[in-house]
């Protein structure tokens, strides 16, 4: 793993090592698909690998830790190629399951909208049956990898007047179908990660509807143990703390050492709670509230990391030092980190719940 | 866990919920020893339980929930350095002094209940362990900002004999499972207390800022324990100088934290002398400094990471565990 990924990561820009999985880079997934490292828990009738979860998440982590740029097929691989080979139709597993595991294919999901973000049962996107097809109309907003990927899968409202989390079903759509319309928004560091995607008179065949129609609130929420655990949860500011790292080994005080002792006493712990909940899926069962507060914990680390660095460090936050760059840009993305995937008042909730006060 | 380990935690549970904070050697002890229950970490053959450390992390632990005002913790530990089945032992923090063949003299600083205890292994001056007798020197009694008795002994020619192991690493370790057991507690009370008291015509738990609040706490009291297990397992591989340093300093962040929050939803009852809060809080300030506070175990840990370097780092971390 390391040495795949020492021949293909460009260290050049010290950047792009921050928070790689929002990273795209289709010749580097092309690069992991062929070395059978995406899809690795999949059948191999659809192109996976057929390896355990645990020797899945020990190269998510590798990847993470090094900074890899994985975000073009990350959420095919991590969501959407497992929901499909689990809900989906035959004809769609067919169709979209192994361009995914050979780094080809990549995906994105569709859930916030307009009116619908951490509220996400008041979604507002429709699909009526015409026949023998299902026609998608509305919006969705805040959709990570919409101009990289091939195919969404959506959360839509399927029965006409139910309310909240009743009546609603996933559905996959291909970005290219007709009536698919994708617009960037450009976050404030100039980025562009996120897209709204307009579906106008999207046509789906019957096979499109994944899994069991009205059930799409609880085949969401049980994807949320894999969409909030896994080490991309906390490693996204590891890029800084490896800075940091050979700055103290430069200017050394015990300041920075105890900076960096604290830094790596966190990582330490989070991987060992991250890792737990890997066991658990792996066993089988469905540890909602560990994987909810190993998010919440990993955020918050992950996003106090540029600030405590900041102040212990002089360096210009705008460059060329790498340290000063990768800061800059960790301090800027960082808000972002407690609010995709879940915001924290949202985890916190759920966490309320489990210890009985809600 | 194993049936054996089941039987072993309910016994634990059970003995300290009874004996508690308000526990004395005198009235206490005697249950302890019946059950030969600091011979946990000692082999069979030397007259113990012959315990893993994850064992030791469950007693430990529940030694930290139920804040038991008993020397359990300590004298599993000397008992395992010092292979001895006979009497009550005890480890001291901080030794000073000097070993001329086998004779110390010096001070042993920093005893948990050094008072009726028969042997003290301290840390030697020159690395690995030393044991005296207690009743070798004299003790001068003490007590942590918990109550809980920390004495010195001073001693004068006395002979010593020298252990394998590092007593100081293996109390850090053992006190932060008693973080993590007490932090579980100070939870438990928490979630119980807001269901109950009722302001503004509703339980507190109702109000978003106290659910919020106990969810960060949640989270803390999780990372204390994930931590603590972290370590004990290392320990079960062999040594873990890394591990027992990051969970300390791992621990001791979630006690800022769960101390914090636990008194700000408790409100004026749980600052009264009354209340049974303070046990475990007073305990958990006291540990936070007990077998090395930040600064040390920052410094042991932070200060190999900086030499070897960040490409040495992710690879030495996943190393630990293979």
């Amino acid at each position: 793993m390391r040495a795949l990924v020492a021949e293909h990561v460009d260290t050049a820009d010290p950047r792009r090592l921050a928070n790689g999985w929002a990273v795209p880079d289709p010749a580097f997934s092309r690069a992991l698909g062929a070395a059978g490292l995406i899809g690795m828990t999949w059948p191999k009738a659809y192109g996976g690998h057929e390896r355990s979860p645990l020797e899945r998440y020990v190269v998510l982590e590798e990847l993470l830790a090094a900074g890899a740029p994985v975000g073009a097929h990350w959420i095919a691989d991590r969501q959407t190629g497992a929901l499909l080979l689990r809900y989906g139709h035959e004809d769609q597993k067919a169709r979209w399951v192994p361009g995914m595991a050979a780094g080809e294919i990549y995906a994105c999901i569709g859930l916030s909208e307009p009116n619908a973000g951490s509220d996400l049962a008041s979604v507002r996107t429709t699909a009526r049956r015409e026949g023998e097809e299902w026609v998608i109309d509305g919006q969705k907003v805040w959709t990570t990898n919409a101009h990289h990927a091939h195919v969404m899968i959506a959360l839509v409202r399927s029965e006409a007047g139910s309310e909240r989390n009743a009546g609603l079903s996933q559905f996959v759509i291909p970005m290219d179908a007709p009536g698919v319309t994708v617009r960037p928004i450009i976050d404030l560091t100039g980025g562009h990660d996120f897209n709204e995607v307009f579906l106008e008179s999207v046509r789906l065949p019957a096979t499109a509807l994944v899994g069991v129609e009205g059930d799409g609130w609880r085949q969401v929420t049980a994807e949320l143990s894999l969409e909030r655990s896994g080490p991309e949860r906390y490693l996204s500011s590891t890029a800084l703390v490896l800075q940091l790292i050979d700055y103290a080994r430069v200017h050394p005080s015990e300041s920075l050492t105890a900076l960096v002792a604290r830094l790596a006493a966190e990582t330490w712990t989070l991987r060992l709670m991250s890792a737990s909940v890997a066991n658990k899926i792996a066993r089988g069962e469905d540890p909602a509230l560990e994987a909810t507060m190993v998010k919440d914990l990993g955020n918050s680390f992950e996003q106090a990391i540029p600030e405590l660095v900041q102040a212990a460090v002089e360096v210009d936050p705008a460059g060329p030092e790498p340290l000063g760059l990768v800061l800059g840009h960790l301090l800027q993305l960082s808000p972002s980190f407690s609010l995709r995937g879940g915001t924290r008042e949202i985890l916190k909730g759920i966490i309320a719940r489990g210890l009985g006060l809600r | 866990m194993n049936e054996q380990q089941q039987m072993l935690s309910e016994m634990a549970d059970g003995l300290f919920a009874e004996h508690g904070p308000t526990a004395t050697v005198e009235s206490g002890w005697p249950a302890i020893a019946e059950v030969a229950l600091d011979g946990l970490l000692l082999a069979e053959d030397q007259g113990g339980f012959g315990g893993s450390w994850e064992e030791a992390l469950t007693v430990f632990r529940l030694a930290g929930y139920h804040a038991i005002a008993l020397p359990v913790v300590e004298a599993i530990v000397a008992a395992a350095l010092a292979r001895r089945s006979d009497g009550r032992g005890t480890v001291a923090a901080v030794t000073e002094g000097r070993i001329v063949g086998d004779r110390f003299s010096g001070t042993l600083s920093g005893i948990p209940w050094g008072g009726g205890a028969d042997y003290v292994v301290a840390p030697a001056p020159d690395g690995g362990a030393i044991v005296v007798a207690a009743q070798a020197g004299t003790l001068d009694t003490g007590r942590n900002i918990a109550g809980e008795p920390r004495d010195r002994l001073t001693v004068q020619d006395a002979p010593v004999a020298r252990l394998e192991g590092n007593p100081f690493a293996l109390m850090a370790l053992a006190r932060v499972a008693q973080i993590a057991g007490a932090l579980d507690a100070t939870l438990a009370l928490s979630v119980g207390y807001v269901n109950e008291r009722k302001q503004f015509g509703r339980p507190l738990a109702k109000f978003q800022a106290v659910q919020q609040a106990l969810a960060s706490f949640a989270c803390e009291a999780a990372a204390a324990n994930c931590a603590a297990m972290g370590a004990a397992q290392a320990m079960s591989r062999g040594s873990a100088p890394f591990e027992i340093a990051a969970a300390k300093l791992r621990a001791n962040r979630a006690i800022g934290t769960g101390t914090a929050l636990a008194h700000q939803v408790h409100g004026a009852i749980g600052f009264t002398e009354e209340y049974q809060l303070h046990p475990l809080t007073r305990r958990l300030w006291a540990w936070r400094s007990e077998f090395g506070g930040d600064a040390y175990w920052s410094a042991q840990l932070g200060g190999p990471i900086v030499a070897a370097g960040s490409s040495a780092f992710w690879s030495g971390l996943t190393a630990l565990t293979g």
